[in-house]
């Protein structure tokens, strides 16, 4: 427990280096948001002009008042004010996650589903012509661009065979769960399809990696069946680069997955980013990454937890 | 040597080898400039050509030979792919193995930072290095090898704690044996096979990140082509002009495929574990 | 009550999506119309947005005094009916007494003064400002006049006027401050819901002085990526769209049902030289860069031929026929003596920047004019950049030379005064001027008669080509693909998506 509050100590810490590199960062890239309102327009601008509209956009101040202002009003539990959306950049963002959520959970179902028991299969029948098999399929996920995929699937679906789940129109889960379903199984499927893809191989080489190891080896020679060793002994211990890979995975996803979500147009936490990026939304920008950072941080740690509950040797932090 | 006459001797890895020299020949011949046609030559009477004798893989929007710019962009993605994740293995390895074995302060610090590096949106990396240093073919190299990096890190972090715990190495301590000892011939022998697998993974993560940049536009720069911009360029024309997506397509899935099969032979080659059983 | 049963409609096609059902055209009934488009508006205030989505969404819910028809005359809005003085110094409106905004109170003469006032006051920071510079004073005699009094005789300010950044804000909410959050216009929709970059809700507005629209509401939908728009249009999801990119609208027409409507734009594709750089300084460089593109062939192949070749004036009635113009037939030979005379017969090394998918065709077009320029013998390095980067070298003027899609604007004063007069805004980045462009413009600002003020124009243009600051290429057309079922849009050269009042679904 006291790495649990070592690693609880260090996460507020954490955030807030992760806002500053944000809060400096987007603004060193040129282009503020009053060019990103105007475009070429804003050369039409008087000084005063300029003014009042960074003053509007509250980039009237150096940076580190600015950033000292964004703190004190995080203190009190305000992420400030997107000027894009008009509103609350917290309430932006909690409107935009779940979706996130359900698009990350979804795919990564889809991929464990499919990879893990592959990935067994594959190491047991090592070097057999089903191995190969599963491992070209996994390969060939392995290699399509998510793009490539989405636009195929698209293209193939609507001009194919003039079915098209619901796009542009997002539904949420809780106000109709079946349309919300069909239209995230493709853009689930569309991401799950690659992941599925490495979780194979990773799961096929762990695996293969501790049925050589003395204690599965041990195991067998007590005469413990062949699936019993397979599935008490052996897969924990293959699961953990899966759970590593898994972890690094979904806290990518918790970011949002721009491409698809461009694509599938899913209003969802990356193309939140993308836009707030674009638009010079600087109070959007830093209120996201904030959020996204937090949640990746949770992973993370929820990770290294069930690393120790996969494999008791690990003490964790411990020498 | 040996451990090519070894490859030659494994299956997958005969096929894999083969497939990477026959990518690495073409992309060779490419950058030697021995291409059928002039990969920039836009030939504006034949725009949107389909393959025939003449282009063996069509023309583009321009009238450029989609093979002579296969060949060029081969050489380009594997630029790419080969240097990020040279850079994120080798800065991987080292902040995890260092985070695994110090532990304590150190593994939280570096495992934080990471951290901070993971909670970056790859999109926001990406466009602040090519806003920093101006896009380009080191700039995807360096925003591919950063977004990485912290996977690296944890992938062997992982692994290294698990084993550091494992009877061998306690024994190894024990026996008095010095700690850079203990690190080379122990951890990072028996982490060859779980990296191997990731570099490869990761290889074709990179070439694929490499087309993700290019359909947002941050990747390699027209006219040089590379992979990921000949398919990202092809997504409108996907209806009009099919091989413009097939043959870039089938190039990242063919190079994949080779580094896959290879990886899977160093593995087996590699893996201590086998060795022992194999002997 | 509207939304409930769209929403209704859509459950039952999503259901009979998933089970894999072909999705049955819901039979497109006439309340709702579903549009989509793939950039979204970036704010609601119709003083301060410039972008093209904006200002299209907004002139759905705004009114300015007068507008433009697809002949780009000028027409009543809010204004009845208006006059010029004698003098030319004073410009009078008759505002409709029909005329209502959303919030019920009707639209008088004080709402139009605090309007402009608004737009004139520099803490605003409207953009717009610049065009109503000649504005003196307003006065408020009655309720339905209001009167403009000028300090000079102003021909082009009644067309920006037509603008949408020149709307008619009620006096009440420019008094509360609560322009850009709350919208409350005098157009034919409502504006019920807007989720940036996601979806936008209009509801038509029954007060509307104009008549009802032929649609109880429209519901747009942002598709960042248009071959989805397409795939959804093929699928009857949506009924109206709006598509930028070329190599996707031309494969509407193939589709059976649905239609495209190509209408050439005011806009026009640009190759800006910075003659305030080396070599650009030497008007041979200009003029060989000019003799050495081959205009039609970057239309053909960036944009598959979808548009025409065109000089500075885009506007149909002042446009020149093109081969008048300086070395509007490619001449490599007279491009390599022109080089040569300007003592670069080695050709030189520069860079071109070009904003990323904005327009969407500027990548391609930056790789041909590559192409183009190296036959006699200058090298061009390519730098695409995320469009605010663009716009902030750009505004700084920091380029060798810069791929552009600009706006254009319905008259050539309004259009070319920030450019081509010495006391233009972007002088700064145009960086060329001399005494007869700058005599021209003046004379065409002043002149009333529609003869004589093409006539200047066509001078300004010859000369302005002549002396090749830019390299004008070409203007495209504005794109919206519909189902046949929907009836009655017109487009127009300013891409206006104002006739959507008038369209029905049947």
């Amino acid at each position: 427990m006291n790495y649990l509050t070592g690693r609880l100590v260090t996460f507020p810490l954490v955030l807030l280096g992760v806002s500053l590199i944000v809060f400096i960062a987007i603004r060193l890239v040129p282009g503020d948001s009053i060019t990103a309102m105007l475009g070429t327009e804003a050369g039409l601008l008087t000084p005063k002009q300029r003014e009042a509209l960074a003053a509007y956009f509250g980039i009237d101040q150096p940076w580190f008042i600015q950033y000292w202002r964004w703190l004190y009003d995080l203190f009190h539990g305000d992420l400030g004010v997107s000027v894009t959306y008009g509103r609350p950049v917290l309430d932006v963002i909690l409107e935009r996650f779940p979706l996130t959520l359900e698009l990350a959970l979804l795919s990564m179902i889809v991929a464990l589903l499919v990879g893990v028991p592959a990935g067994v299969y594959a190491a047991t029948h090592n070097e057999q012509p089903s191995d190969l098999g599963v491992r070209i399929i996994a390969m060939v996920g392995q290699s399509t661009p998510n793009f490539v995929l989405g636009l195929v699937i698209i293209y193939i679906l609507s001009a194919g065979f003039g079915i098209l789940p619901v796009m542009g129109t997002f539904t949420s889960i809780w106000q109709d769960p079946l349309t919300n379903l069909s239209q995230m199984i493709l853009p689930a499927v569309t991401l799950g399809f690659a992941f599925a893809a490495s979780v194979t191989r990773i799961s096929r080489s762990a695996m293969l990696d501790i049925l050589k190891d003395d204690y599965v080896r041990t195991a067998r020679s007590k005469g413990a069946s062949s699936r019993a060793v397979i599935w008490r002994h052996a897969l924990p211990n293959a699961l953990i680069p899966v759970v590593t890979l898994s972890g690094i995975e979904f806290s990518y996803l918790l970011g949002g997955a721009v491409i698809v979500e461009q694509i599938f147009a899913l209003p969802g936490l990356g193309r939140l980013v993308l836009d707030a990026i674009l638009q010079r939304d600087y109070a959007l920008v830093q209120g996201t990454v904030l959020f996204i950072a937090f949640n990746v941080m949770v992973v993370n740690l929820l990770v290294d937890l069930a690393y120790a509950t996969l494999d008791p040797r690990i003490r964790l932090g411990e020498r | 040597m040996e451990q090519v006459r070894a490859i030659a001797r494994h299956t997958s890895g005969r096929i894999g080898g083969a497939i990477v020299l026959v990518c690495l020949l073409a992309a060779a011949l490419g950058a030697l400039g021995w291409t059928p046609h002039d990969p920039l030559m836009q030939y504006r009477l034949d725009r949107l050509h389909a393959p025939n004798g003449t282009y063996w893989m069509g023309t583009d929007l321009f009238g450029r030979d989609v093979a002579s710019r296969l060949m060029v962009g081969i050489g380009q993605s594997f630029t790419v792919a080969f240097f990020s994740v040279a850079f994120a293995t080798l800065t991987g390895t080292v902040l995890g193995l260092a985070a695994a074995w110090l532990g304590r302060r150190w593994d939280g610090t570096l495992m934080r930072l990471m951290d901070m590096l993971m909670a970056f949106p790859a999109i926001l990396l990406a466009l602040l290095i090519i806003a920093i240093i101006g896009p380009g073919l080191w700039t995807s190299v360096i925003a591919i090898a950063v977004i990485y990096t912290p996977i690296f890190t944890r992938v062997v972090r992982g692994p290294a704690l698990s084993l550091k715990e494992r009877e061998f190495v306690d024994a190894a301590r024990t026996f008095g044996s010095s700690q850079s000892y203990i690190l080379s011939r122990h951890l990072l022998l028996n982490l060859v096979a779980p990296l191997t697998v990731q570099v490869t993974l990761a290889l074709a993560w990179a070439l694929l990140t490499e087309a993700g940049l290019s359909f947002l536009g941050l990747g390699t720069q027209p006219p040089t082509p590379s992979l990921g911009l000949m398919l990202s360029d092809s997504r409108n024309l996907m209806e009009t002009a099919p091989w413009l997506m097939v043959f870039p397509g089938l190039a990242i899935m063919i190079s994949i495929l080779g580094f896959n099969l290879l990886g899977d032979a160093l593995r087996d080659i590699l893996d201590p574990k086998m060795r022992r059983s194999l002997a | 009550m509207a939304i409930r049963t769209t929403k209704t409609r859509l459950t039952g096609m999503a259901v009979a999506a998933m089970l894999g059902i072909a999705a049955v055209a819901a039979p497109a009934q006439a309340e709702t119309l579903r549009m989509a488009w793939a950039q979204d508006a970036t704010g609601l205030d119709p003083h301060k947005q410039t972008a093209f989505p904006s200002l299209r969404l907004l002139e759905l819910v705004y009114e300015p005094l007068v507008r433009l028809d697809s002949k780009l005359q000028i027409m009543p809005a809010i204004a009845e009916s208006w006059e010029y003085s004698a003098d030319g110094k004073t410009l009078t409106f008759m505002i409709d007494a029909d005329a209502k905004f959303q919030n019920g109170a009707p639209v008088t003469s004080a709402d139009v003064k605090a309007s402009f006032e608004r737009i004139l006051n520099e803490e605003t920071g409207a953009v717009a400002r610049a065009n109503f510079l000649s504005i003196d004073g307003i006065d408020a005699p009655d309720a339905n006049t209001v009167v403009f009094n000028l300090s000079q005789p102003d021909a082009p300010m009644l067309t920006a006027m037509t603008d949408i950044n020149a709307a008619v804000l009620p006096a009440s909410e420019i008094a509360a401050g609560s322009v850009g959050t709350k919208t409350v216009g005098s157009g034919p929709f409502s504006l019920e819901k807007w989720d940036p970059n996601s979806k936008a809700t209009l509801v038509a507005n029954k007060d509307w002085a104009g008549g009802m629209p032929g649609v109880d509401g429209i519901d747009i939908s942002v598709f960042p990526d248009e071959s989805a728009i397409l795939a959804a249009m093929r699928t009857k999801q949506i009924d109206f769209a709006l598509m930028n990119d070329p190599l996707i609208a031309t494969l509407v027409p193939r589709e059976s049902g649905l239609q495209l409507n190509r209408e050439a734009v005011l806009s026009y594709h640009v190759l800006q030289l910075n003659p305030s750089r080396s070599p650009f300084t030497e008007l041979g460089v200009r003029q060989a860069i000019s003799c050495a593109i081959d205009r039609q062939q970057i239309l053909d192949t960036a944009s598959l031929g979808e548009g025409r070749v065109t000089g500075p004036l885009t506007i149909p009635a002042y446009a020149s026929d093109p081969n008048s113009l300086f070395c509007y037939t490619r001449d490599v030979e007279k491009a390599k003596k022109l080089l040569a005379d300007a003592g670069y017969a080695d050709g030189f090394s520069t860079t071109v920047i070009a904003a990323t998918g904005e327009p969407p065709t500027a990548a391609s077009e930056a790789q041909v004019i590559q192409a183009q320029l190296a036959e006699i013998g200058i090298t061009v390095e390519i730098e695409m950049m995320e469009l605010n980067v663009y716009i902030d070298r750009w505004l700084k003027a920091d380029f060798d030379m810069a791929v552009a899609l600009n706006g254009g604007r319905a008259d050539p004063f309004t259009m070319y005064n920030r450019y081509w007069t010495k006391a233009g805004n972007l002088q700064k980045v145009s960086n060329y001027i001399d005494d007869t462009l700058d005599s021209l413009m003046m004379k065409g600002r002043a002149e009333t008669d529609p003869a004589a003020r093409k006539e200047t124009f066509a001078a300004f243009e010859k000369h302005l080509a002549e002396m090749s600051p830019w390299i004008w290429l070409y203007n495209s057309y504005n794109y919206t693909a519909q189902q046949d079922n929907v009836k009655g849009f017109t487009p127009t050269p300013t891409g206006s998506l104002f006739s959507l009042s008038e369209v029905t679904v049947e």
